[in-house]
């Protein structure tokens, strides 16, 4: 069967009148071809090319994150994981729907169908390996193990739960829209059931990050602008020199990335109660424009060096400071993090929420893992925030058509 | 048995005569149109008829207040339904009939049931293989029924006694054969809910069977006299097994619907085993575990020799899938049967999930994959 578009499938049978009820076959696959899909937002992402794509691509407003623990040792069955992973992904990108049996009566379909008539909302999906991977024996990955997927050293701050922690294998579904994003770590659970199993997963509600110089720069949960300094995929230099692997290899990794994935839990009703002006001391930044503190505009460069009274404009523990890239010799790092929350802390009875950091970069150990070090140990932000999830994945190029993610490891 | 089941009684039938009956909610296309008035007298009209195939069943209340649900029964089976329907609200659902009576039974009315009567071709012949299928569950089937009845009579002697801990020693065991011939149980009207309803599934006055003694046995046992208080329970249970085990063995089966089972015992496990609700006061939950995946066996071995012609790769992985699950049942083994639920660790559970679901969402492919061969 030709892949059905999502909007096509409902077809005929309108989505108003029938709603989604798929009875017999026949009628509901004649209907008008989808209204035009390129809309803001609404529009379908490549997922085939040189990279992965929801990195580059500009922050989407919704995540749904998911890692994965291997259940098996066999390489081919990983192998035929990640090519039907590949070729769901891609229908799913594309707005189609997964799989070929959709309607017959007596099977449950391939796709979950909860995306049907929604566009493709501007899907990507992301897959990463983690250190583990490379630790099963069966496998026999153990020599080709990247050097710079080495698991994360103790950091300062750290609260770790290890339910929430690392993964062997794990999937970044980034769409506008949040059941389509959800849809997609649904169905290739699915797909993967028996092969993986799914370890912890991660909703994120908006984007605290911009990746794009044609977006607005998005305020996180504390009220404040994140990521104004962020890399921008149009810096094509700038994503060269700290994301995409190069000539450092290995082979199968160039084109492709590190990716950092921290849960740093706000404690909001602390941070609330925290006065403007400590609030903007706190980060480094005024509060409503984003600027640097003395100055106006959110894109003025941090006057790192400017003091009045005799102490530093921009505070020497403040963490646009300590995460800028002039204090940690010129590393930079791709965040395209979201916020999130998951109802009420059990102990606490206050709202679990904060930020699920994502950072992408060529080397962790040279740029999150020493910019974190400093943070976790003077960040005045640290009274408002533990980080209780932490995970590392290497992500390779992408794939062409035909072939799959990872194929090159494999 | 869990409560949406029981609230959405057409539903659970749905899932397993899905092929006997094709039922839905949406008209499919080419049906017959049958419309009822639901009204103090019944249904009208109380005769109706229709070409064997697909028919929607449309009903609108037209001013009743005692009156407010049509069914189509088969039997005592119910094959499809419409509940709720208070004055003014109208509804319908779709079933594929074969030619035969049928009852339109709408309770509360002067006149409750009407007839149904569908003509044309009969059934389409069933292959040999298939027929080989029924008789092999057949077998399974009745072979449980009398396990039920024959397990459930000490059971219900202990509980009548007042021999509170040999009651409770025989609990689990006489629960077993239920457990394994679940979904067609279920097909019977009220029965299962007489026999199996959880606390809450039912109104209070009307909780009774395993869990009702369950209760008693677990939780009530210094504030009634057992004997006393259950023996009623206990003895009405024991007519209800023994009318479960009459009803078996004229039930209709078709390979489809035994393959269709199998996936729904193990939906059972998920839903209501693995988390430990179906037993809430004696955590017997992981013999009833036990026995749903091997109900689910025995419906899969009964349409294996169908699976071999049209997928032996499925039908292996199956094989491989099932044995998984029974060895990480293994260490929860305990004497003759297995530890407390309450001694499982979240990490233990969802080992047992994984090994479910990975069976479950092959085992759902079975019905599909069979449905060319049973048919001669």
């Amino acid at each position: 069967m030709a892949p059905l578009t999502r909007r096509r499938f409902l077809g005929a049978a309108g989505a108003g009148a029938a709603g989604l009820g798929i009875v017999g076959a026949g009628g509901y696959l004649l209907g008008q071809e989808a209204a035009d899909a390129s809309g803001e937002g609404t529009g379908s992402v490549a997922f085939y090319g040189e990279h992965q794509a929801g990195i580059d691509t500009p922050a989407q407003d919704r995540l749904h994150f998911a890692a994965f623990d291997l259940l098996s040792e066999d390489p081919a069955e990983l192998r035929e994981l990640l090519r039907e992973w590949t070729v769901a992904a891609a229908e799913m990108t594309a707005g189609e729907m997964v799989g070929n049996v959709n309607d017959v009566p007596l099977a449950p379909p391939d796709d979950t169908g909860e995306t049907v008539g929604l566009l493709p909302s501007s899907l990507t999906v992301t897959f990463g390996f983690g250190p583990g991977l490379f630790e099963k024996p069966g496998l026999g990955l153990a020599g080709r193990r990247p050097a710079a997927l080495k698991p994360l050293p103790p950091l300062p701050g750290d609260e770790l739960d290890p339910a929430e922690s690392s993964g062997d294998v794990c999937v970044q579904a980034c769409s506008d829209d949040p059941q389509v994003a959800f849809h997609a770590v649904r169905n290739l659970a699915r797909i993967g059931r028996g092969t993986v199993a799914m370890r912890w997963s991660q909703l994120g509600f908006g984007r605290t990050s911009t990746t794009s110089r044609s977006q607005d720069t998005p305020r996180n949960l504390m009220g404040m602008k994140d990521g104004t300094a962020n890399i921008k995929a149009e810096d094509a230099e700038a994503m060269d020199r700290f994301v995409w692997v190069g000539g450092e290899g290995p082979g199968w990794m160039r084109g492709g990335s590190y990716m950092v994935t921290r849960r740093i839990r706000m404690l909001l009703e602390v941070w609330d109660r925290a006065s403007l002006q400590d609030q903007e001391r706190t980060i480094g930044r005024h509060k409503y424009s984003g600027a640097p503190l003395g100055g106006s505009d959110e894109f003025e460069p941090l006057p790192l060096d400017a003091r009045q009274n005799g102490h530093p404009v921009i505070p020497g523990d403040s963490h646009v400071r300590l995460a800028s890239a002039k204090e940690n010799d010129g590393a930079r790092i791709l965040r395209r993090g979201y916020s999130f929350t998951d109802g009420v802390d059990e102990s606490l009875g206050e709202l679990e929420a904060g930020l699920f950091f994502i950072c992408f970069q060529r080397d962790p150990e040279k740029q999150f893992v020493p910019i974190q070090q400093r943070l976790g140990s003077i960040d005045a932000l640290n009274e408002y925030i533990k980080h209780v999830g932490s995970a590392l994945f290497a992500v390779p190029p992408g794939a062409q058509p035909g072939g799959y993610v990872g194929e090159g490891l494999l | 048995m869990n409560l949406k089941m029981l609230c959405a009684g057409a539903t659970l039938l749905l899932v397993l005569f899905a092929t006997a009956c094709g039922s839905s909610e949406d008209s499919p296309p080419g049906a017959k149109k049958l419309s009822f008035e639901l009204t103090d007298e019944g249904c009208l009209p109380h005769q109706a008829s229709a070409p064997a195939g697909p028919i929607t069943f449309e009903a609108e209340n037209t001013g009743s207040s005692k009156v407010t649900e049509i069914e189509v029964m088969e039997g005592d089976t119910i094959l499809g339904e419409k509940e709720n329907l208070s004055d003014g609200l109208s509804g319908s659902f779709s079933l594929t009939l074969d030619a035969g009576e049928y009852a339109i039974y709408c309770p509360g009315g002067d006149v409750e049931k009407g007839t149904l009567t569908v003509t044309g071709e009969s059934k389409a012949k069933a292959s040999p293989k298939a027929d080989a299928a029924v008789a092999h569950y057949r077998r399974f089937l009745e072979g449980n029924a009398e396990e039920l009845v024959a397990k459930t009579e000490p059971f219900v002697a202990a509980v009548v006694a007042g021999e509170v801990a040999e009651a409770k020693s025989l609990y689990a065991s006489a629960r077993a054969p239920y457990e394994r011939i679940e979904p067609v149980a279920e097909s019977f009207g009220d029965l299962d809910p007489r026999i199996d309803a959880r606390e809450n599934d039912v109104p209070a006055s009307e909780f009774e069977g395993f869990h009702r003694i369950e209760k008693a046995l677990w939780l009530e046992e210094g504030q009634m006299e057992v004997d006393v208080d259950m023996a009623p329970t206990a003895k009405q249970l024991q007519k209800d097994v023994e009318e479960l085990a009459g009803k078996v063995e004229t039930v209709e089966l078709r390979a489809v619907q035994i393959a269709n089972g199998a996936v729904e015992l193990l939906g059972e496990v998920s839903a209501s085993k693995i988390t430990g609700e179906e037993e809430r006061y004696s955590h017997t939950d992981l013999f009833d575990f036990q026995a749903n995946v091997e109900g689910a066996e025995a419906a899969f071995d009964a349409v294996r020799p169908l699976l071999d012609e049209t997928d032996p790769t499925l039908a292996d992985e199956i094989d491989a899938d099932i044995n998984a699950v029974f060895v990480e049942l293994e260490p929860y083994r305990r004497g003759d049967g297995f530890v407390p639920y309450t001694e499982l660790t979240k990490a233990d559970t969802r080992k047992l999930a994984r090994s479910i679901d990975t069976l479950a969402e092959k085992m759902s492919q079975v019905p599909a994959a069979i449905a060319e061969g049973e048919h001669a």
